[in-house]
């Protein structure tokens, strides 16, 4: 029933202008994907090219969008690269070379699984006007499923990464174990979330900010208060980071550190299943 | 340098008050669920809070016009000291009185449709009828009252939201923005409340100059004449007066005729 609920005050919050989620992370949210991603290639370099695929959560696919761009430019470097060891090719062959490469990932693959329809159609429709295609040919598949619940196999996947959705899940520890079972050994979880603030001065100015402006912002852009009103306190509820590190090693990752960014009001939280 | 701080944060401390909820809330009134909640819809809101949706629904409603929860959320938040004079003056009259007890509602729910549909020409209930049906409005869009943290106020702003169709029939006056804009001014006049008064004073910035000419020359004038000569519209307990004739009220109110104008391209 909770699921319900959420699937329903989503549904509400995507129908309004999405722009209000923006303000209430801005300049973390894209920031602080960045830095995921950046986190992401440092993992990609340590197990070389052979990444098989990778599950994103947060059906609009910032990050997973980040990885396949990142792969594609790297595995064009690497065709570069074989093409110049090999010598005295004539000029059609590497034009045939280029252009008969099928897989421009080299195998490398993205699942963005979400709860939410509708998020997972504008994630669709953000793939779309980036020039990247659904499908396995090209490494971008969007699933809909429950954190709770996966609807993958065991040890399918190399890492897992959830932006700004855990927060929403029911019961936390539940999404913790199904992540560290969908991983391969080795593989790796990554977390980015809203957390506690260190700095009292930024604190103070944060939760003015938060509960006394957010929600006018909601109310007078969207007609929405409520939705924006639990948004902040949802904020307020979620772990600190140590809390947070607690639960994930509960879950069975190992190695599990985290990163505060501006101040604490996000951190990047990681860990490996061995 | 942490002391400094501190008390430079002060009154950011106060402004922003506890976490949503309002500073002086009477005690008054049932008490909904949760601490702090005077009646059902009430979301409390901090001076701060206030004041930021004041201006940011003022913007908004002045940017696009089709926002009416906006301009609803500006009357709750800008309305408090008009709402306080406008319920006194409903407690001295005794008509007014009984509305404030017996707390009446308009809306589909509540009005016997068929009751009204069989009533003489002419009478109130009958013309009312007529108003909706031409212009094809509903008494039940009107969002229930939000921002204001007294139980009997945010009653008071009720009615007058849901009698405004009531005083669309009165005046004569159809639901285009001409009409729109002079029952405004015929309310500011009445109520006093700032959201009347600013939608009254920009309401007339989009028209044409023809409508303007017209609007400045003959209907305003009539609107703040007839608004300073009636009694307070929301003392009348309409609900009780459906078989009254219309022109027989408005002798009663003072209400002359409205002026026959003719302006291109409004109906």
């Amino acid at each position: 029933m909770a699921t319900h609920r959420s699937r329903a005050l989503w549904s509400r919050v995507m129908r309004s202008c999405r722009l209000p989620g923006f303000r209430s992370s801005w300049p973390r949210g894209p920031l602080g994907a960045r830095h995921v991603s950046q986190e992401k290639q440092a993992t990609e370099t340590h197990f070389g090219f052979e990444t098989v695929s990778e599950e994103e959560k947060g059906g609009k696919g910032d990050i997973a969008f980040r990885f396949l761009n990142y792969v594609h430019e790297q595995h064009k470097g690497k065709q570069k690269r074989q093409l110049r060891a090999q010598q005295n090719l004539s000029w059609e062959e590497i034009a045939k070379k280029y252009q008969s490469e099928e897989d421009p990932l080299g195998g490398s693959r993205v699942v963005v699984c979400d709860i939410n329809k509708e998020m997972l159609k504008i994630g669709k429709q953000k793939a779309r006007a980036q020039g990247h295609k659904a499908g396995k040919s090209y490494g971008l598949a969007w699933v809909l499923g429950d954190a709770e619940e996966l609807p993958f196999d065991d040890d399918k996947f190399d890492v897992y990464t959830i932006a700004f959705g855990i927060r929403n899940v029911t019961h936390i520890d539940q999404a913790l174990q199904e992540a560290h079972r969908v991983l391969k050994p080795g593989g790796r979880f990554l977390c980015l979330e809203f957390s506690q603030v260190n700095n009292p001065l930024i604190s103070r100015l944060y939760d003015l900010y938060s509960f006394q402006v957010i929600p006018v912002l909601g109310e007078v852009i969207a007609g929405d208060w409520k939705s924006y009103q639990y948004l902040v306190e949802s904020i307020r509820q979620f772990p600190s980071q140590e809390e947070f590190k607690e639960m994930i090693e509960d879950a069975g990752f190992e190695k599990v550190t985290y990163e505060s960014l501006t101040s604490g009001i996000v951190a990047i939280h990681s860990g490996f299943k061995l | 340098m942490g002391t400094l701080l501190r008390s430079a944060l002060r009154p950011l401390r106060r402004l922003g008050g506890l976490r949503g909820q309002a500073a002086d809330v009477p005690l008054r009134g049932v008490r909904h669920g949760a601490a702090g909640l005077l009646y059902p819809g009430h979301i409390p809101t901090s001076p701060l809070q206030k004041a930021l949706l004041a201006a940011g629904s003022a913007g908004m409603a002045l940017y696009n016009p089709y926002r009416h929860d906006m301009v609803a959320v500006l009357g709750e938040t800008t309305g408090l000291r008009a709402l306080k004079v406008l319920r006194d003056q409903m407690r001295k009259d005794p008509e007014g009185a009984e509305i404030l007890q017996k707390r009446p509602r308009i809306s589909l729910s509540t009005l016997d449709l068929d009751k009204l549909r069989s009533l003489p020409e002419g009478s109130l209930g009958q013309e009312y009828l007529c108003f909706l049906d031409v212009n094809r409005v509903s008494p039940d869009t009107r969002a229930p009252t939000r921002f204001v943290d007294d139980e009997e106020l945010a009653y008071v702003i009720q009615r007058y939201r849901e009698i405004h169709d009531m005083l669309h029939t009165l005046l004569g006056m159809p639901t285009n923005i001409l009409g729109e804009i002079v029952v405004k001014w015929f309310e500011a006049v009445q109520t006093g409340l700032p959201m009347c008064i600013l939608g009254a004073l920009f309401g007339p910035i989009r028209l044409s100059a023809q409508s303007l000419q017209v609007l400045v020359s003959e209907l305003i004038p009539w609107a703040i004449q007839n608004g300073r000569r009636a009694p307070c519209v929301l003392n009348l307990y309409y609900e009780r007066r459906w078989e009254q004739p219309l022109r027989a009220l408005r002798e009663e109110l003072g209400i002359t005729d409205p002026p026959t104008v003719h302006v291109r391209g409004l109906a």
